[in-house]
């Protein structure tokens, strides 16, 4: 048996499908469990956090400038 | 911390004021010294709640203890559960020093309170009037508050830019460490930055931050090795004396002339300059222990800080009637200000700027609750108060700040049987760390603290089977 | 820290408003004050006057936003002698570090100007005190203070903590009855259920009063006859303090019984049996042909009929005419039926 050290991450299936789609450019997914839990590189945390709120960013409309 | 339980009439219970915990915390003896001024002891009955004042006034001209059934006959049977929290409260002051058998106040608080509503005693603890100096006149009534408002305003507005120094004063360093101290405000890259806490404390009135303020210093003063009996005694003293109304400092004690500084700062005395050995109380010091609004209204055409001034539309557009910069700063933490009349103030309520609120820590129950206390009258037309529409997507927006949650662990797998993985898996559940598991796959995610003690079962687990 | 609800720490603790009318009829004072065994306790008027004021400062220590109006019934005056709306500053040779200014204030302006009106008055004897006239001025000075400060409340220059709610008038009684006042005393007890003014007396010295029995049952008050005059200060804290919400919590003795007997209209006599228009209710001793108030005529031959066939007045019990009181076992509650209310709750 193994005990691998990582970070659990807990999130609805959509924000694990851009994670998954983030993880082709550049691995960090150690394991994926089911449709809401994904365990990740420890170190790698951070960066994903800022690289998700990027991409959801993309899909939010302001109304600046009125 | 005053209970957070609604007051419905008689069945419950009414919220306390924020300094008896603090009071009912400290020992007899600390107590019982204070109960010597009569000063103190009136001032700490005007914060005990109504069915409390009762109690103590029954019993106060007695001289003999009363049986408990005798006083429990006076109590309507809707009334059980208050006078019982009532007796236990008193009890916890030790001015009711609780008993099965008799009901009799503390004798130290009985006596000064005795001298208190006569008039009596020899302890001067209402402050020591002088009379009018003229050739060195003090300030009126009018310059008193404005001294006071601008003394106040200038530590709130400090909070709310965050040290940015847009206000041009700043507060003394006394201040600032205490704000530092209380949580109100944290040391973030260097600066002073307000936090979750202190947005709280910008919602509240203007007596509970008062209080809240002196609390802190009250906790303060024990680490400064300051009497914690002489430091509240001149707080109470303070709120009994009469706004307008010069009194000397020659009475006090070291420990009193010590606290002269803090009290300026805080706009609750004014001193001519900092040696004067005479002072003046302002409306700030004087309702300590009421509740009468503490800071004047303002003269302008806009209202005071304690009415409502905002108005909030469906389509998310704020107008706050005010002119107090205080106001448009706390406004600015959340809002989008747009446009800036004498009176006006306009702004909306994007997500931009609730996210930037979110990050600063401040809540989006925070926001709505402000908004509804602040609320403009014509608002109060509206059911419910604010619109629903804004208050559902300020929640929203926090919410979308939590969409990934992450915990740090060790994920078990490849286990050699089912046998092996639930024991394992019992063993950790018995620890509570786990996070996560699934049994058709035979792994789980445990926290980490646990996976010292895991490592530890498994080994002891293989070297026992060999 | 504190709880995000600022407005509703102090709903359940509202200012309250206590106006106290005296009773300073010079005659009755003289007859209280007299040693055993004229009476078992006897109490003066100074030793009243220091009870009193210890409990006037009692009521404004126990809120800094209480308010007290003191109104004295002279004879053949009544005037205001406080009011904390119309407090003068004092000079400062009157404050001193042992006492609280409000209270010193207080007290030196009611003791003043009792001693300025006890000092004008005449010799002359047999005037009674104008005690109505001092319940009338209590009631309009309520009015007003409740008017200001409700306005003052929607014009939101005051919170809504700071509106005066249940106002109370207490009077401190040592005369007996007056006939001629029935009716200015029933006109003050309405305006007093209008004003929702709870009414509360404490009868010192002298006879029972009815009508003062009738204004206390009316307006949710009490009626406390003395018995232990010299534990006045114990009486007024224990029963007359407590504004009427603590009231329901810790229970205020009231009557039992209570005489509810009326003065006829027009000859102020105290009857037990009357006439009574079936318009406007007013009472009346004997028939009368036409009613005085709202001028109703009668058909007299009818009276007549009824007044000749009335009972005769039943052999009287303590020199009194019978009474009829709410529990119908007559005679006039006597100090010692006066009983706490039990927990099944009082008979109002």
């Amino acid at each position: 048996m193994r005990a691998i050290k990582g970070v659990l991450l807990q999130c609805d299936p959509a924000v694990k499908q851009i994670l998954l789609a983030m993880n082709e450019k550049q691995s960090f997914i150690i394991e994926e469990l089911d449709d809401y839990h994904l365990v990740i590189k420890a170190d790698e945390e951070y960066r994903i956090r800022r690289e998700l709120e990027a991409e959801l960013e993309k899909n939010t409309y302001s109304l600046e400038g009125s | 911390m005053p209970a957070a339980v609604v007051p419905d009439l008689n069945t419950s219970l009414p919220t306390q004021h924020t300094l008896i915990p603090f009071l009912q915390s400290q020992s007899q003896n600390t107590l019982t010294r204070l109960y010597q001024k009569p000063s103190s002891c009136l001032a700490i009955f005007r914060l005990l709640a109504p069915l409390e004042r009762q109690l103590v006034m029954n019993l106060l001209w007695l001289e003999s203890a009363i049986p408990v059934a005798t006083m429990a006959a006076w109590v309507a049977r809707d009334g059980k559960k208050l006078y019982d929290a009532a007796v236990v409260n008193l009890g916890n002051l030790h001015i009711l020093p609780s008993s099965m058998v008799k009901l009799a106040l503390n004798s130290t608080f009985k006596t000064s309170f005795r001298h208190a509503i006569t008039g009596g005693g020899t302890s001067g603890s209402f402050g020591v009037p002088v009379e009018k100096d003229d050739k060195r006149p003090a300030l009126d009534l009018g310059a008193l508050d404005s001294y006071a408002l601008e003394r106040w305003e200038t530590i709130l507005h400090y909070m709310v830019s965050s040290g940015s120094g847009q206000y041009p004063s700043k507060p003394s360093q006394g201040v600032l460490y205490l704000l530092q101290r209380s949580g109100l405000m944290a040391n973030i890259h260097g600066a002073l930055q307000i936090t979750s806490f202190g947005f709280q404390f910008l919602l509240n009135s203007p007596h509970e931050q008062l209080w809240n303020l002196l609390l802190q210093y009250l906790h303060m003063a024990e680490e400064r090795q300051m009497d914690l009996v002489e430091v509240l005694s001149f707080l109470f003293m303070l709120s009994t004396m009469e706004l307008g109304r010069e009194y000397s400092t020659e009475h006090l004690s070291e420990t009193q002339k010590a606290m002269l500084e803090d009290l300026r700062d805080y706009g609750l005395i004014w001193q001519r300059k900092p040696n004067s050995r005479r002072f003046n109380p302002t409306r700030l010091a004087t309702t300590l222990t009421s509740s009468s609004p503490p800071l004047p209204t303002s003269t302008t055409t806009s209202s005071g800080p304690a009415e409502g001034f905002i108005i909030l539309e469906t389509n998310y557009r704020l107008y706050a009637y005010t002119d107090n910069p205080l106001q448009t700063a706390v406004l600015n933490l959340f809002v989008t200000l747009k446009y800036r009349f004498p009176n006006l103030v306009v702004g909306t309520i994007t997500r931009d700027s609730v996210k930037k609120a979110l990050q600063s820590g401040i809540s989006s129950d925070q926001i709505i609750s402000y908004l509804s206390t602040h609320a403009h009258p014509q608002m109060r037309k509206n059911n419910p108060l604010l619109p629903v529409t804004v208050q559902d997507q300020i929640r929203l927006w926090e919410l979308e700040k939590n969409r990934l949650k992450s915990q740090e662990g060790y994920l078990y797998t490849a286990f050699a049987s089912q046998a092996d993985y639930e024991l394992v898996l019992n063993y950790a559940k018995q620890l509570n760390t786990v996070l996560w598991e699934n049994t058709a796959k035979r792994c789980f995610f445990g926290s980490l603290d646990g996976h010292a003690n895991i490592r530890g079962f498994i080994e002891r687990r293989t070297g026992a089977t060999g | 820290m504190s709880s995000a609800r600022p407005a509703q720490a102090v709903a359940t603790d509202k200012p309250s408003h206590l106006s106290v009318i005296v009773d300073l009829s010079p005659s009755q004072w003289h007859l209280s004050s007299q040693p055993p065994p004229a009476n078992t306790f006897p109490l003066t008027l100074n030793s009243f006057l220091s009870q009193l004021l210890a409990f006037l400062n009692s009521h404004i220590a126990s809120k800094h936003e209480n308010t007290l109006a003191v109104f004295g019934a002279f004879p053949g005056k009544s005037l205001m002698l406080y009011a904390s709306t119309e407090s003068e500053t004092i000079n400062p040779s009157a404050v001193d570090a042992n006492s609280y200014p409000p209270f010193k204030m207080l007290d030196s302006t009611i003791i003043k100007r009792i001693e300025n009106e006890l000092d004008q008055l005449d010799t002359e004897e047999g005037i009674p005190v104008a005690l109505v006239g001092a319940l009338t001025k209590a009631l309009c000075y309520i009015n007003r203070i409740s008017h200001f400060s409700a306005a003052n409340v929607s014009k939101a220059k005051l919170p809504d903590s700071l509106t005066i709610s249940d106002p109370h008038i207490l009077i401190l009684s040592v005369s007996p009855d007056l006939s001629a006042e029935y009716i200015p005393i029933m006109n003050s007890i309405f305006s007093a259920q209008k004003l929702r003014v709870t009414i509360d007396v404490c009868k010192i010295y002298g006879t029972e009063t009815v009508f003062l029995q009738q204004a206390a049952h009316l307006t949710g008050g009490s009626y406390i006859s003395l018995e232990r005059r010299d534990a006045l200060l114990q009486y007024l804290t224990m029963a007359f303090l407590s504004p009427p919400s603590i009231r329901k919590a810790l229970s205020v003795p009231t009557q039992d019984k209570i005489d509810f007997r009326a003065a006829c209209f027009c000859h102020k006599k105290i009857i037990d049996i009357g006439f009574v228009c079936s318009v406007c209710l007013s009472i009346f001793c004997q028939p009368v042909p036409v009613c005085s108030t709202c001028r109703t005529k009668f058909p007299i031959k009818i009276l007549q009929r009824l007044n000749a066939s009335r009972p005769p007045p039943t052999p009287l019990r303590n020199g009194l005419s019978r009474t009829t009181s709410m529990s119908g076992t007559g005679g006039l509650p006597h100090s010692g039926s006066i009983r706490t209310s039990s927990s099944n709750g009082t008979l109002r």
